[in-house]
């Protein structure tokens, strides 16, 4: 095996079955929500009819709902678990090194620097999408649960707040699939270095060279201290072949 | 000898010949005049004043007054005709008697064979046919067709609402069409009128309310009780309540079949709608009769309006049972959301019109400065 093959399991099966969770929930959440907001059009109303109607559609569309806020209550739960458990470093906050590395990168881009950004586990746009998925899920969940339960709501709290949710609910929706689209797309399929597909959400896997140069600051001391002591980063917990 | 032979051929076969053209002009004659019977009525008016004139036989003894039969069944059939009436109505001098009286050429008239006088209207009833084939038609379809054909007496015919030998322009007044329904819809004429509609059409003679008419239909009147009516009713209040320029003469905002589509109920029904013919809708959803009332709609601002503030509540739990006094305000009562009416909304309306824009511009230009990154081959 040469040393380009070498590769690094970057996600465990847990998290790669978590994604996949959460590709198809959103997916189905969108195909079933978009229509419903954009009701007046035709191709809204296509799959509307095409799914068997508005009332279907709904039930469909909140049932995901529901398994979405426990996919999303399960992740919360579980990575509060392992990082107060020290079985994971706390990898996807937020530092100043994140603001740093951004300004960095942008000037790198915009060539005022020949400095180039050593990241850790998750770089400062990984870590964008995961709290703007994780924030955004949040809204989606709390106002759909809000128009789900409009009367059991409103015996609490005033009533212009389901409205509210509604406007929120089909907004927040919207900023989603166009961050999805624009940035997760981009991010993960379209830029020059991911074409066509960055896979190692998929397989796990993330080669060795790659792992070196995007993520040094994980992989490097992975690679460079096999006798790291516990707690061992959990994802990389196999080492390098 | 001989020429005196050939004489008498001749004035054979000359006699033969005048008797034949005789026959054959007589057969033409009759054929012709049986066609101009057969004729329709507005292919005639040449012949008019010779059918008029043809009246003056029947009105011999119909003309009388007081002139009746008694049925098998027992009833009195007024057989006398106000000449005066007809005259005046829209087919006076236009019509003659047997144009729709037909099968009573013969002195005396054959036999009636009717049990009752609503057995001899009910038999009439494919009269108006011969002119007004259209409307007829129509009435084919109509919820009071169905109920004639499914063996009530009582459902009206051409002549119950247009009259028979007094038929006069059916809405001149335009109050005189629902004055025409109240003959059998009593109750719901009475509802009507004290509504809003109602009471405009009838105080004031308003041309722009909506008579039965408008909203039901008048020869194709349909079951108004069916799911396909209940979902067009907000495209039938729209006829009025969406037109800008009737709106703003009553100070009444045109915005309200707008914002009710957006909203959750009106998504629904015009999803229904399209799914029509597919499936049923499986569950009822409000439409505008539903909050505002049928035929006794009212003023919004009206005390008894069951879209009052005071009286929305009771109105919202006709469907959820079980809402309570802040679920009315989950709904923006037709209005747009603004910082007046629902500030709430509307600030989360403008917050995401400004995070939405800042939010995708930004990762775009991120994007296009790593796209221009990787083109210089860094």
């Amino acid at each position: 095996m040469t040393e380009k093959e070498a590769y690094f399991v970057r996600f465990n099966l847990g998290q790669r079955i978590e994604h996949i969770t959460v590709m198809v929930l959103f997916t189905l959440l969108v195909l079933t929500g978009l229509p419903q907001k954009y009701s007046g059009s035709s191709w809204a109303q296509w799959i509307i009819l095409t799914l068997g109607g508005i009332d279907i559609t709904r039930l469909i569309h909140r049932i995901v709902g529901v398994l979405f806020a426990a996919s999303t209550a399960y992740h919360l739960v579980h990575v509060t678990y392992l990082v107060l458990a020290r079985k994971v470093r706390p990898t996807m906050l937020f530092n100043l090194k994140d603001v740093r590395d951004a300004i960095v990168t942008l000037r790198y881009c915009l060539g005022t620097t020949r400095e180039y950004p050593q990241h850790d586990r998750y770089d400062y746009r990984q870590k964008f999408e995961y709290w703007g998925i994780l924030f955004g899920g949040g809204v989606m969940i709390a106002t759909g649960a809000v128009l789900m339960f409009p009367i059991l709501i409103t015996r609490l709290l005033p009533g212009e707040l389901v409205a509210a949710a509604k406007e929120a609910h089909t907004w927040e929706a919207l900023l989603a699939v166009l961050t999805i689209v624009v940035w997760h797309l981009y991010g993960a399929h379209l830029a020059p270095d991911r074409f066509p597909a960055d896979t190692s959400i998929f397989t796990g896997k993330i080669s060795r060279e790659r792992a070196l140069k995007e993520h040094p600051l994980e992989y490097g001391v992975v690679a460079s201290a096999p006798h790291k002591p516990e707690p061992k980063p959990e994802p990389a917990a196999e080492p390098p072949r | 000898m001989k020429d005196d032979i050939a004489q008498r051929r001749w004035l054979r076969s000359l006699a033969l010949k005048l008797g034949l053209s005789t026959v054959a002009a007589l057969g033409l004659a009759i054929g012709l005049m049986a066609a101009l019977a057969l004729l329709p009525e507005n292919a005639r008016g040449a012949s008019e004043s010779q059918q008029v004139q043809s009246d003056e036989p029947c009105l011999a003894c119909h003309g009388t007054q007081d002139l009746s039969m008694k049925l098998p069944g027992g009833d009195n059939l007024r057989v006398s005709v106000d000449a005066a009436a007809f005259a005046g109505s829209v087919h006076g001098g236009r019509l003659a008697c047997s144009d729709c009286h037909r099968s009573y050429s013969t002195v005396p008239h054959a036999p009636v064979r009717v049990q009752t006088r609503r057995d001899y209207s009910v038999a009439q009833y494919e009269v108006c046919k011969s002119c007004h084939f259209a409307n007829y038609t129509k009435t084919l379809d109509s919820i009071h067709y169905e109920q004639l054909s499914g063996g009530n007496p009582i459902a009206p015919l051409c002549t119950d609402c247009h009259g028979a030998h007094n038929v006069t322009t059916p809405d001149k007044p335009r109050a005189q069409i629902s004055q025409t329904c109240s003959a059998c819809h009593s109750s719901v004429y009475k509802a009507y009128t004290s509504s809003v509609h109602g009471k405009a059409l009838v105080g004031e003679a308003n041309g722009d309310v909506p008579v039965c008419t408008d909203c039901h239909g008048s020869h194709n009147i349909h079951d108004p009780r069916t799911v396909s009516f209940r979902l067009e009713t907000p495209a039938l209040c729209a006829r009025c309540h969406s037109n800008s320029n009737l709106m703003k003469k009553y100070g009444i905002s045109d915005q309200v079949t707008k914002t009710y589509l957006q909203d959750y109920h009106g998504v629904s029904i015009s999803l229904y709608q399209k799914q029509e013919g597919g499936a049923q809708p499986s569950r009822i959803t409000a439409t505008c009769t539903d909050c505002h009332g049928i035929h006794d709609i009212t003023s919004t601002d009206a005390p008894n309006s069951p879209v009052m503030k005071a009286n929305l509540l009771k109105t919202c739990q006709q469907c959820h049972p079980d809402a309570t006094e802040n679920f009315p305000e989950a709904w923006l009562s037709h209005y747009q959301p603004s910082i007046d009416k629902s500030p709430l909304v509307y600030v989360v309306k403008l917050s995401y019109s400004i995070i939405i824009p800042f939010v995708i511009g930004g990762l775009s230009l991120h994007i296009l400065l790593d796209i221009w990154r990787a083109l210089r081959g860094k």
